[in-house]
């Protein structure tokens, strides 16, 4: 295991040797930039003139348009929740009363006296149930 | 935007909204629910079991606890309605309603799991008639 490890050079003795091992990987890197002189050549002159392109089109085109994007999809995202007058985000409090939908009529005061043998069935597992967390 | 009411959670359409999806889930599967949102007081689990033996028909009855606050939704079956309703499709119904409260929709997941439970609840016992 040392044998595989003794062929990285993880202790430099001398700072210049890394600097080259830098200088010599960063040489690939650079031809392969060098390969792309061609682009900054001119167009061949067989090919029609083409207008130059104003700033302001440059700024439409490349600008406003993602920016209009990204604002036209984020609408898209939030405006169904906002109709839907949410306000509930999770990890905000909630200190709204609490409420019982289809509840006895005596409300959450009626859990503090429960019924004994509906509390017996519980216990022995008649009930069953699932819970999930947010 | 957004109604919001002292003290109250939930707009009149809201609650009118989560009323009639229980009646729809009532009428499908003719068991009984009841949607509790708020905080439970100590442990989330007992405190369920103690609201869902309130109830006038627990082994009939399907009782769902949203805690906003504690995040946690808890479903209660009563031993009838498990005959029907097993805890597995609950799970599920708890799943779904875990995914819409994190996405911020009380009212949309509330619906959406109450529906759910109904549903798997009313499969009949004898798929096949003979």
């Amino acid at each position: 295991m040392m044998g595989i490890l003794g062929g990285v050079i993880t202790d430099q003795k001398a700072p210049t040797v890394r600097r080259l091992t830098r200088a010599v990987a960063l040489i690939p890197a650079i031809l392969l930039c060098a390969m792309a002189t061609p682009a900054i050549a001119a167009p061949p002159e067989g090919w029609p003139q083409a207008e130059p392109v104003s700033t302001l089109h440059a700024l439409l085109i490349l600008v406003a348009i993602p920016l209009g994007l990204f604002a036209l999809i984020t609408l898209l995202v939030h405006v169904p929740s906002m109709a839907r007058h949410e306000e509930y985000t999770p990890g905000l409090a909630w200190h709204h009363q609490n409420e019982w939908f289809g509840g006895p009529s005596g409300g959450v005061e009626a859990a503090d006296k429960p019924d004994p043998k509906a509390i017996e069935a519980v216990e022995e597992g008649h009930t069953g149930g699932a819970s999930a967390r947010w | 935007m957004a109604q919001v009411h002292v003290g109250e959670g939930f707009t009149s359409s809201q609650r009118h909204e989560i009323d009639k999806s229980i009646r729809d889930a009532e009428t499908m599967c003719r068991y009984e629910f009841s949607v509790f949102v708020g905080a439970s007081e100590g442990e989330t689990g007992p405190f369920a079991a103690r609201l869902h033996s309130t109830l006038t028909a627990p082994d009939r009855s399907v009782l769902v606890l949203v805690d906003p606050a504690a995040r946690i939704v808890q479903i209660v079956t009563g031993s009838e309605v498990r005959r029907d309703l097993d805890d597995a499709e609950v799970r599920l119904a708890a799943l779904s309603m875990q995914i819409a409260f994190a996405a911020g929709d009380l009212v949309g997941g509330i619906k959406q799991g109450v529906m759910m439970l109904a549903d798997h609840a009313r499969k009949p016992r004898m798929l096949h008639a003979e």
